[in-house]
């Protein structure tokens, strides 16, 4: 299968200000997005996250390297007709109803007239905004907007569905909505390519993951490679067992009344943590390992660079 | 056609504009006023309307073109509208020439709009149809045309303000024209006098789509002028798109 | 590896300035073209869409001296061109408005009136706009002083001179000159005694020299004219007395006709001549 997205060496820089003073935004990205999976982007914030995905979608030109979509070059006609993109933050023609709005994106891809009406009644439908469909889009929430945005990235079915930040500023019940819809892109064999900073929700769908900083790729490759199954720590709570037993196995986390929280480093500490709590008659309400998570990589990946 | 789509919600969005119907309504009292001002006069009355009349139509057809073309470009840019919009299969030089239409079809709804209230009023002074004034009028929505194709040129890349300071100067420009030539004509012969010649016929002359006089006094209007004049609004519209398309392809939307 | 589309978007690029710089090559064209067609005008249609002054003053908005600036600056390019056969027909209109706009405006009085005569041959309208500008501007002795030169050089009328330059003499800022051009135009009215009175008071204040000379040949000249018509006037009583004419001056006044001979300012005697019956002063005041 060829790549969805390959990105090779690419380079852009600006030039701000009344003196113009060259400003580097990427420096030689490279990554590629193999077809039918998720990918997450990430970077902290001015990284070149949104200016990558400019780039790919032909809004800025680079000044150096090169992109394929599904092999063809990134600014061809065939390219753009297989992929969708929603904005961070989107705003359309607030005077439009939500049916006129998906009407309007479906002619500017040549989509017959029964194509256009079954495939914007099933997209209300697959977003929820069935009820609102004729209604305008200047009442439309923060949450409507943005699953609007969505359908109209999905106006031509596209094989890539682009998204910047498609989970920003959504309450949880909203992130878990889109959180299923893009799984269930990939169940349909599309290809999901987005950036978020909720590194849970990621680490929740994505089988691949880059991170970019300072205008490079300094982290790529599959979720499960990354991040490792070592386990950091365990966190044990006991009940009934002063904090003064456990000194130099773990560290006490906080105490509750009768509860000990305890977060314990070594691995084979936590049998002698269990020990004194059998010898001492206590009982164990949880007992959990933490591994490592995204959030972790991310955090040591950014500060280390 | 995508063009089409284009033009379509440019004109939705822009009949929406209430700079447009503010303009219509001055343009409309300037006209039911001309009625009065005609009272002032001895002699012609109707000649005050119709030179009213036309003058209205053609100043505040200029400001709607000018006011709304430099803010069309711009608000799609500054509300980031166009990213969804240039991600999809669409030449840049489609979104252009879509929201050139789109604007020329809302001023044309606009001019027939001023030319039957003032038709009407004239006809309620001569008892006529006066099929002439049509030809005046046909020619000022050329005018407008051009200058919506100007506002659309420096909005693609220049803010509101700025863009409506340099359609309007484009439009003195163009009827400054016979300064030029008088100027030339007292300029000894020499380098200056080359670079002026070249700036008189290269900058535009927007007297050639004024036939207000003529149509005003009865006048006659030599054949040729008609299809000179078409064709001179024609190309210096399509030299505009042009150099709009062009500085528009290049643009980085960061 | 597929690079991005360089190669179609550079012919389209092509393309697209193919496109611009033949519609470019066109529209220059056809401005010559257009050019070349003449439209016909009305005559004078250049202006004819000027309203009255008094309606311009509120279409200017407050800028009323500005857009007499302007139609005067205007004017003055439209009237020094020569190939505008019509151009005088509205120039009484066109001055008019000036005047309306800025009254206290002089320079446009003064060129009107010297279009008016020296271009469109037509005196009276140089008048019209002079005694508008008089009118609107008492005070201005320029104005008055211009009537009376074209009243004293082009239509010969010193009755009409005098008037204006007596109006303007004794206005703040009138050169003294003015004062002699009023004695002058008094002498060649024939109001020759007044004349005299005017030219005595003018050499009584000279201010310099210069001035005094002047004043003082003209006084010379009005005494002769004085003296000579009395003369005149002696030698046709003697003449209707005697049957003919005396052989010398002195004969008047052994014949008592005269009770003395008027000898002119330099105390020198007339010239007579008894074959013509001339009576000439002794030189020309000018030469004194």
């Amino acid at each position: 299968m060829a790549d969805a997205i390959r990105i090779e060496n690419l380079k852009k820089s600006f030039r701000l200000g009344f003196i113009p003073k060259t400003k580097d935004i990427l420096k030689g990205i490279s990554l590629s997005v193999k077809e039918g999976e998720i990918f997450g982007y990430l970077g902290p914030n001015g990284a070149g996250k949104t200016t990558t995905i400019k780039c790919l979608l032909g809004l800025i030109f680079p000044d150096e390297g090169t992109i394929a979509i599904f092999g063809q070059p990134h600014l061809s006609a065939r390219a753009r007709q297989v992929l969708g993109f929603l904005p961070e933050n989107p705003y359309f023609y607030d005077y439009l109803t939500a049916r006129e709005f998906l009407a309007f994106y479906a002619d500017l891809f040549g989509l017959g007239r029964n194509v256009k009406e079954e495939r914007i009644g099933r997209l209300l439908k697959l977003v929820g905004l069935e009820r609102a469909a004729d209604l305008r889009l200047r009442k439309f929430s923060r949450g409507m907007l943005q699953r609007i945005g969505l359908a109209q990235a999905l106006i031509n079915d596209p094989k890539l569905v682009i998204l910047d930040e498609p989970l920003g500023g959504l309450d949880p019940l909203g992130r878990k909505e889109i959180r299923d819809i893009i799984v269930r892109f990939k169940q349909e064999g599309k290809t999901v390519f987005f950036t978020s900073h909720i590194l849970q929700d990621i680490e929740m769908i994505c089988d691949h993951v880059a991170i970019i900083v300072g205008g490079l790729v300094v982290k790529q490759g599959a979720l499960q490679d990354l991040v490792s199954e070592k386990v950091l720590f365990t966190e044990i709570t006991v009940m009934g067992v002063s904090p003064e037993s456990f000194r130099g196995l773990g560290e006490s986390v906080s105490v509750q009344g009768e509860r000990v929280l305890l977060k314990v480093l070594e691995e084979k500490r936590v049998d002698d943590v269990l020990a004194v709590v059998r010898e001492k008659k206590g009982k164990i309400i949880s007992l959990s390992p933490r591994t490592e998570t995204l959030e972790d990589i991310f955090v040591e990946t950014v500060t280390g660079t | 056609m995508k063009i089409v789509a284009i033009a379509g919600i440019t004109f939705k969005e822009a009949k929406r504009d209430r700079i447009l119907y503010l303009l219509f309504f001055f343009a409309a009292v300037a006209i039911l006023a001309s009625r009065v001002l005609a009272v002032l006069t001895v002699g012609d009355r109707v000649k005050i309307i119709k030179d009213v009349g036309l003058s209205s139509i053609s100043i505040f057809g200029v400001l709607m073109a000018v006011l709304i073309g430099t803010s069309l470009v711009y608000k799609e840019i500054d509300k980031k509208t166009i990213f969804t919009l240039l991600s999809k299969p669409l030449h840049r030089a489609e979104f252009i020439l879509g929201k050139f239409f789109g604007l020329v079809l809302t001023l044309l709804v606009m001019t027939l709009g001023m030319s039957l209230i003032f038709l009407v009023i004239v006809y309620l002074h001569t008892f006529r149809v006066e099929w002439p004034m049509l030809i005046a009028i046909a020619y000022i929505f050329l005018e407008l045309v051009l200058i919506t194709a100007v506002a659309i040129l420096f909005s693609s890349f220049s803010t509101p303000i700025l863009s409506s300071i340099f359609s309007l100067s484009f439009y003195l420009i163009g009827h400054l024209s016979w300064g030029l030539e008088v100027l030339i004509k007292k300029m000894q012969a020499g380098a200056g006098r080359a670079v002026a010649q070249f700036l008189y016929i290269f900058l535009p002359d927007l007297e050639n789509f004024n036939f207000k006089m003529e149509v005003v006094h009865g006048l006659p209007i030599p054949a040729g002028i008609f299809v000179y004049s078409f064709l001179y609004g024609v190309f210096y519209t399509a030299f505009i798109l042009g150099l709009a398309i062009l500085i528009f392809r290049r643009r980085d939307f960061i | 590896m597929t690079r991005t589309n360089a190669p179609a978007r550079g012919s389209a690029t092509l393309i697209l300035l193919a496109v611009i710089l033949a519609s470019c090559a066109a529209f220059m064209a056809l401005k010559v073209r257009t050019d070349a067609i003449v439209r016909k005008k009305l005559p004078g249609s250049s202006i004819i869409y000027l309203p009255s002054g008094k309606f311009l003053q509120y279409a200017t908005f407050g800028y009323r001296a500005l857009a007499a600036d302007l139609i005067y600056l205007w004017a003055i390019q439209y009237y020094s061109t020569p190939t505008i056969d019509d151009r005088f027909n509205y120039l009484d209109h066109i001055f008019a408005i000036i005047s309306e706009l800025d009254p206290a405006y002089i320079d446009p009085y003064e060129t009107g009136a010297l279009i008016a005569t020296a271009e469109a041959q037509d005196i009276r309208l140089a008048f019209k706009i002079l005694d508008n500008g008089i009118e609107k501007n008492p005070q201005q002795w320029l104005l008055p002083f211009e009537a009376g030169h074209i009243a004293m050089m082009n239509l010969k009328n010193f009755d009409l001179a005098k008037d204006y330059f007596k109006k303007c003499m004794d206005l703040p800022g009138a050169p003294e000159f003015t004062r002699r051009l009023y004695a002058n135009a008094l002498y060649k009215k024939g109001d020759v005694e007044t004349s005299w009175e005017t030219w005595l008071e003018i050499y009584n204040t000279a201010p310099d020299e210069r001035t005094k000379k002047i004043a003082s040949n003209h006084l010379y000249q009005v005494k002769s004219a004085m003296d000579i018509d009395r003369l005149k006037e002696a030698l046709k009583k003697y003449e209707e007395r005697y049957g003919r004419r005396p052989a010398e001056l002195g004969d008047l006044v052994r014949t008592r006709i005269l009770n003395e001979l008027p000898k002119d300012l330099d105390s020198r005697d007339y010239v007579y001549d008894p074959k013509t019956g001339e009576v000439k002063a002794a030189t020309i005041p000018w030469r004194r």
